[in-house]
């Protein structure tokens, strides 16, 4: 019976993304019995139940003080942890890296280009029309417990604006929860023209903000005395920028150290702006002006000294230092100085990485609840969605996640979640048609990857426990971490965070494995390579 | 334009209660061979140094209890180096994209963590004047720094110094040296443009400002003031007009001697102040002009021949020229040259005789007096900071070495713990290495 | 020279055609100079008489004698006979016919030497038209500092005005840049200038670029030995083949290769190498690879000397220092690294030399070896490695670089120490001349005092 119920379960969320059946389709319920229930907004509850309907969480409470709905599936948790899904309020993922008008091969322009070419202004850089979907990305980012997700445009001085997505599909329309988010503002320059300097950008920040504020009392004055004043002449540009500039829109400039989170924080009191600050692992070196100016904090994990400061410049020795104990403690100071904030990706590509980094913060002394709060009521209430995401209460949005063991401890795993109520299972990778491996991969191999343009060396480091395989892939390009493998049978899967001259990125291997020899190919940002590895004998 | 002074004015409030500025040290240097500057050598001198100003100096004086003392025996104490033209701690020097940059400010991109601010330290350097670079015939707002290694850059900020424009003639603006970096040429590409471009953007300045004083006529008039528009805030021509109205002076980068008395006749066309000619290699050519008109030049000492403009920059530049009248600063203009400006002020004793005094001058008074901080630094004079450099040897000889460099009583450089520190990096080191040989 | 001219002179040897070439013109010169003379003659006999009689004599008297070699003399005598030193000591009997230089109060030091330059080769380094060090390409070793020499240079007078008399003067670029020429400061023609040439055959190895911001990563250095392993070897062949063919005329003779050919000497342990090496893992594969290959070799730059100075001193291999107005690559080595190399590989028993690695501040050679004394170097060595160190680097020891008795006559005289920056040179000898101090800076100096002058 209970089979059969799956199996009609399952065609009815297969049948709901081949279809795209309009949302008002009533969504499946579900008892999620016997787990520990982590709200975020209250007290956790031991042996709890959660009734999901229709995308929403109906009830939750004590087993005993919830009865399970008639015609709920019930789901098995016992010792199993629920938690709200986890949003991660800065990231890119699904974004298409490539320059929205398509052409690449832009001219640089000369020297000589006008100021007013505005090569800098992507202001209309709208991220939901240049996101592409992956399945991998989906369900790394489900294996991670992360349910939302504000994608954000690719750096450039006026960036864009961000789209809020809710993953609860394979489509993008439905996932949208909040189209035009925020205007982000990049401390970079701008390719070719003006400006090509730091110092250029902020005169620019200021510039384009006073015009908007010289451009909107205009216009106001304009409507008042028609027959007096000039009526302005129509900018785009400052148009788009008037939301933000005089009614009082956010935008979010990305710090990427602590000069910059300063550089922020004049221009958002210079201008009134309703500034957010993005990035800022930086921000435990200048707390007196973050505590003072009170702004959003959306902080990163990634733990590594920006380019520029001391921890980068003077000395390895330092620098290792720094990424592995002083910047992990950037969230712990923050709240020891009573800030609250949103712990988010920023330039790290990797979901299972971002956790990591969250509870590499947490051992350095943020408190687990608030590093909780980080990943969910407090981005909810940032990204103004708190009425409906963020924690788990009655009436809101189904996001659950199930994971074996606490979050944010080693060892965790989300064995379930739940987005707009629709359930996704994550537990084993692969699961359908997953073959037990046929070879034990562990040890050193050399690794020859020829695409058209370079051949590489490589040596990699395979640890094979059961079906899925760690390790590490070194070259002269750096180290980089294998954030996912699997065997089934002889067919390799291999996830590589990779860092190609500073930018991360995420290769993907699949191929066969033999005992000593591994072929296959390898995939980057829409491109291929073959990589074949041979095993390096053990010298013991 | 005012509410703009009024978010400024706040901000220096809020750096001000939130940095311990001004609130220095007390120290103790005993005994040492004092080089003044303005008040002659004194032997055997000690300097008591309370809340970061000199509050006493000369022999035999007595050190209020529990101060830290720092033995001077046998060394040569003289008040902190001043680089009146450098690039350190900054995170970009030039705006190349467009001629005319005057809306950047260096005071933006403070790199506070630049380490070229630890290597002037261990040459005996204290404050400089950082600037944008020559790429444009206007270029920004540069900013003078103490070189308090460690601290912000609120705290490393001089407020009192004089507010400085950028200014470039020749080669650099003409883009003269620039093969192959940019195919289609930037106007203006020839002295005669670097003089009209700079003429222009006064002469728009100077209606500018008459556009906000014609403004604030009118707003005056309560039945107009609802729809009399404000004009349009430049921050291009804002710099310019603050030079119009002698708040702030230009300092102008030169090689050749008929672009330098150019930009004089265009300093009185529009009755601007030239705070400096910077390199200005050909001044020895010219000295009377520049006697004359009070301007003083901020050069280097021999760096020279490089290119076509600086082919006739002799050594003897520096030292020719104060001794007729100018008031000249020898500078780094890099982050190297920075530590050894103590040689290079050297130089104009075996090129142009000058005194041992006359010869320090160029890097202590001379450049405090061009940026308007004489008062503050640039001797060691009761009342002023306690920003001094200690050297094993007299520091204009070859042989000299900085031991110790201090801003306002408190010590940002001290060899001989920098030695230790090093060594304890070495020892701590050691074990793993020859573990590694073997 | 000779030895080379004979090392060179092969069947088809064009660098023997262009030296024949060279003669002829020579010869044609010295013709057209005869007949000058006989003409001259006619009026100058009397004088020119006299002249060929005996060489010029001067005697410096009273000054400090610093011999370098020696210990100082407080109060000497230094008698010079046309090029060379011929007596030098605290009581020295002046002949009638000496000039007489009173130095009382003076010091006199051996010229310095500079281990490496650009005189003669750059006017202005930012005019690619007045630069000609640089030879486009990775491997050059065909071409030759001494054959771009520039004698009117205004740098080399002021240079001299400070009391180097001997320089280096090295091509630089690609990974071999080409020969080295050992000049004297004083001459009309490229040839008057030359001393010795070749004295290395330059090889690059590239420098840790950037201040305190990158991290120690060693740069492509084992790739640059393994090219440079693969030309000498196929100098080596071509040898092999060419002797070969020589003896055995069914063998083909193998094509004329300007750069193989210019390696020769080198592979023969003749000519030395002088590589300019920084970083530590490059500097003990250079090591290795000069003795693999049997190499003379200077070493150059050398900037993490003082983390391998005593494998340096094991190998016996000289190092020429580059310009000290450099900062050290990597913070943790600390700001004052350079400043300390020098020290420290005395005190490991390398042999040292300073170098400006200018044309425009070549003048600055003796405040690098003081800078190095500021920081541990002594004070003696420092004067030898301007002076006696580099002249024997260069193979020249028993020429120059002391006041010794039958060498030549480069002498400076100053009002202070040698290295200081506070002093002035008040006479300058080079091969037994004086030498006029004014130049370039001074000529423009007076012209515009003179405008002063002006009412």
């Amino acid at each position: 019976m209970r089979v059969i119920r799956n199996y009609l379960v399952f065609l009815l969320v297969i049948g709901f993304f081949v279809s795209s059946l309009p949302a008002e389709k009533v969504k499946p319920t579900y008892a999620v019995v016997g787990c520990r229930i982590h709200p975020v907004t209250g007290p956790v509850i031991e042996n709890g139940t959660i009734i999901i309907r229709n995308g929403k969480i109906e009830t939750l409470g004590p087993a005993a003080k919830v009865n399970i709905p008639e015609d709920a599936e019930v789901v098995e948790a016992q010792g199993l942890e629920a938690y709200p899904g986890l949003i991660d309020a800065y990231s890119q993922y699904f974004l298409e890296t490539k320059s929205p008008s398509g052409s690449t091969a832009q001219r640089r322009p000369p020297f000589s280009a006008p100021a007013e070419e505005r090569s800098w202004d992507k202001t209309n850089f709208l991220v939901l029309d240049n996101l592409k979907f992956k399945k991998t990305t989906l369900s790394s980012l489900h294996k991670a417990g992360i349910t939302t997700i504000l994608v954000t445009p690719p750096q450039q001085i006026f960036a864009g604006v961000s789209t809020l997505l809710n993953l609860n599909g394979e489509k993008f329309p439905p996932m949208v929860l909040n189209d035009k988010v925020f205007l982000h503002l990049y401390f970079t320059t701008s390719r070719g023209g003006y400006p090509s300097s730091l110092m250029g950008t902020v005169a620019l920040f200021r510039q384009s903000f006073l015009d908007a504020q010289h451009y909107a009392l205009q216009k106001k004055t304009f409507l008042r005395f028609p027959a007096k004043v000039s009526r302005p002449e129509y900018d785009a540009f400052l148009e788009r920028l008037l939301p933000y500039v005089v009614e009082k829109k956010p935008v979010v400039f990305d710090c990427a150290n602590m000069q910059d989170i300063k550089r922020a924080i004049n221009l958002i009191e210079e201008f009134k702006l309703n500034g957010f600050i993005a990035g800022a692992n930086e921000a435990w070196r200048v707390i007196d002006w973050v505590k003072r100016a009170k702004n959003p904090l959306l902080v990163t994990v990634d733990f590594k000294p920006p380019l520029g400061s001391r921890y980068a410049n003077l000395g390895e020795e330092l620098k290792k230092k720094a990424e592995k104990e002083i910047y992990p403690r950037n969230p712990a100071e923050l709240q020891k100085n009573g800030l609250t904030f949103a712990l988010v990706s920023g330039k790290i590509s990797n979901p299972k990485e971002f956790i990591k980094k969250v509870t590499q913060a947490v051992e350095a002394g943020l408190p687990a609840d608030k590093a909780l709060q980080a990943l969910t009521i407090v981005p909810a209430r940032l990204l103004q969605v708190d009425s409906y995401l963020g924690s788990l209460e009655p009436g809101k949005i189904a996001n659950v996640i199930l994971t074996k063991g606490q979050l944010l401890t080693k060892g965790c795993q989300v064995t379930r979640v739940f987005v707009d109520g629709l359930s996704f299972e994550v537990q084993a990778p692969a699961a359908k048609g997953a073959q037990a491996p046929s070879v034990n991969l562990s040890g050193k191999w050399k690794v020859t990857v020829v695409s058209q343009m370079v051949t590489m060396e490589m040596t990699m480091d395979l640890t094979q426990e059961g079906s899925s395989l760690t390790g590490r892939l070194t070259s002269e390009m750096g180290n980089w971490e294998i954030s996912e493998g699997t065997l089934s049978g002889d067919k390799l899967t291999l996830v590589i965070a990779a860092n190609v001259m500073g930018q991360d990125m995420e290769l993907t291997f699949e191929g066969q494995a033999t005992k000593d020899k591994i072929t296959g190919s390898i995939s980057f940002m829409g491109g291929s390579a073959e990589m074949t590895a041979t095993r390096i004998p053990d010298k013991s | 334009m005012k509410w703009r002074k009024f978010v400024g004015l706040i901000l220096a409030m809020v750096w001000l209660g939130l940095s311990p500025l001004g609130a220095g040290q007390d120290l103790f240097i005993k005994n040492g061979t004092l080089l003044t500057i303005t008040q002659g050598i004194i032997h055997g001198g000690d300097i008591l140094i309370i809340d970061g100003k000199i509050k006493e100096i000369g022999q035999n004086l007595t050190p209020p209890k529990g101060i830290r003392v720092i033995d001077a025996t046998g060394k040569y104490v003289m008040p902190g180096i001043i680089d009146s033209h450098t690039h350190v701690a900054l995170s970009g020097t030039n705006e190349a994209s467009v001629a005319i940059s005057s809306k950047v400010r260096m005071k933006d991109v403070i790199n506070p963590e630049d380490p070229a601010i630890f290597t002037a330290l261990t040459g005996g350097v204290t404050m400089v004047h950082t600037m944008h670079g020559s790429a444009n015939p206007i270029g920004g707002e540069n900013v003078v720094l103490k070189m308090k290694w460690g601290k912000s850059s609120e705290e490393m900020y001089v407020p009192y110094a004089y507010r400085t424009l950028k200014f470039a003639l020749g080669e650099n603006p003409k883009r003269a040296n620039m093969m192959g970096f940019s195919a289609q040429p930037r106007y203006p590409q020839t002295r005669m443009g670097v003089i009209a471009i700079i003429r222009r953007e006064f002469a728009k300045a100077r209606s500018y400002m008459r556009e906000w004083e014609r403004y604030n006529q009118l707003k005056k008039n309560k039945k107009l003031v609802s729809f009399i528009l404000p004009p349009r805030r430049n921050l291009r021509l804002e710099p310019l007009v603050l030079m119009l109205q002698g708040k702030m002076v230009a300092r102008c980068h030169t090689y050749q001697a008929d672009e330098t008395l150019e930009f004089i006749k265009l300093s009185k066309e529009f009755g601007f102040k030239i705070g400096a000619f910077e390199h200005a290699w050909e001044a020895y050519k010219i000295v009377k002009e520049l006697a004359a008109e009070k301007i003083g030049i901020s050069v280097f000492a021999d760096n020279w021949a490089y290119k076509m403009e600086a082919y006739q920059g002799i050594a003897y530049m520096a030292g020719f020229c104060a001794k007729h009248g100018v008031l000249v600063s020898i500078n780094s203009d890099s982050g190297e040259r920075i530590r050894r400006l103590f040689n290079d002020a050297a130089k104009t004793m075996r090129y142009g005789d000058l005194s041992e005094d006359e010869a320090l001058k160029l890097i202590t008074i001379n450049p405090a007096i061009q940026l308007g901080v004489q008062k503050r630094v640039g001797s060691l004079e009761v009342g002023k900071d306690a920003d001094i450099a200690i050297f094993n040897k007299h520091p204009l000889s070859a042989y000299t070495r900085c031991e110790m460099t201090i801003i306002e009583g408190e010590v940002y450089f001290d060899r001989a713990k920098y030695l230790e520190e090093q060594q304890k990096k070495a020892a701590a080191k050691k074990p793993h290495k020859k573990g590694g040989q073997k | 020279m000779k030895e080379i001219i004979k090392m060179m002179s092969r069947p088809m040897n064009w660098l023997e055609k262009m030296r024949k070439k060279k003669k002829a013109s020579l010869r044609h010169f010295i013709g057209l100079g005869l007949v000058f003379c006989w003409l001259a003659g006619l009026v100058w006999w009397p004088t020119l008489a006299k002249a060929a009689e005996t060489e010029p004599v001067i005697a410096i008297k009273g000054a400090r004698l610093v011999t370098v070699t020696g210990s100082d003399i407080p109060q000497g005598t230094i008698l010079i006979k046309g090029k060379y030193i011929v007596d030098i000591g605290p009581s020295v009997t002046i002949p009638p016919e000496a000039k007489v230089i009173e130095a009382q109060g003076l010091v006199a030091y051996p010229g310095m030497i500079d281990g490496l330059t650009y005189l003669g080769l750059q006017e202005i380094s930012m005019v690619r038209a007045t630069v000609d060090m640089r030879e486009t390409g990775n491997i050059n070793p065909q071409v030759r500092a001494d054959e771009a020499l520039r004698p009117d240079s205004v740098h080399i007078p002021i240079t001299r005005a400070n009391g180097t008399t001997c320089a280096l003067v090295a091509p630089t670029g690609g990974l071999i840049s080409g020969m080295s020429a050992l000049i004297k400061l004083d001459g009309w023609t490229p040839e008057e200038l030359v001393i010795k040439v070749p004295v290395a055959m330059h090889i690059q190895f590239p420098m840790m670029r950037g201040r305190y911001r990158r991290s120690s990563r060693s740069v492509s250095g084992s790739k640059r030995i393994k090219e440079l392993k693969k030309l000498f070897n196929e100098a080596r062949y071509y040898e092999k083949r060419r002797l070969a063919a020589q003896k055995n005329l069914l063998l083909p003779y193998p094509d004329f290769d300007e750069k193989l050919e210019a390696l020769l000497p080198v592979v023969h342990g003749q000519l030395p190498v002088m590589i300019s090496v920084y970083a530590e893992k490059d500097i003990k594969e250079v090591i290795k690879f000069v003795q693999e290959e049997k190499l003379k070799a200077i070493l150059y730059g050398v900037h993490d000397g003082w983390k391998v100075a005593d494998e340096i001193a094991r190998a016996g291999l000289p190092v020429i220092l580059d310009s000290l107005y450099n900062q050290p690559s990597r913070w943790e080595d600390g700001y004052d690294a350079l400043y300390r190399n020098p020290a420290a590989l005395v005190k490991a028993g390398v042999k040292i030399a300073f170098s400006s690695q200018s044309a425009s501040l070549a003048k600055d050679l003796p405040w690098h070896a003081a800078k190095a004394v500021a920081f541990g170097l002594d004070q003696k060595e420092a004067l030898k490695a301007v002076t006696i160190n580099p002249a024997e680097i260069f193979g020249l020891g028993d020429q120059m670089g002391s006041l010794d008795k039958g060498k030549l006559a480069n002498i400076v005289l100053t009002d202070g120490d040698l290295l200081e920056i506070r002093r002035h040179v008040k006479h300058l000898f080079i091969e037994g001349k004086e030498i006029d101090l004014s130049n370039y800076y001074t000529d423009l100096l007076h012209k515009f005092e003179k405008r002063l002058k002006e009412k």
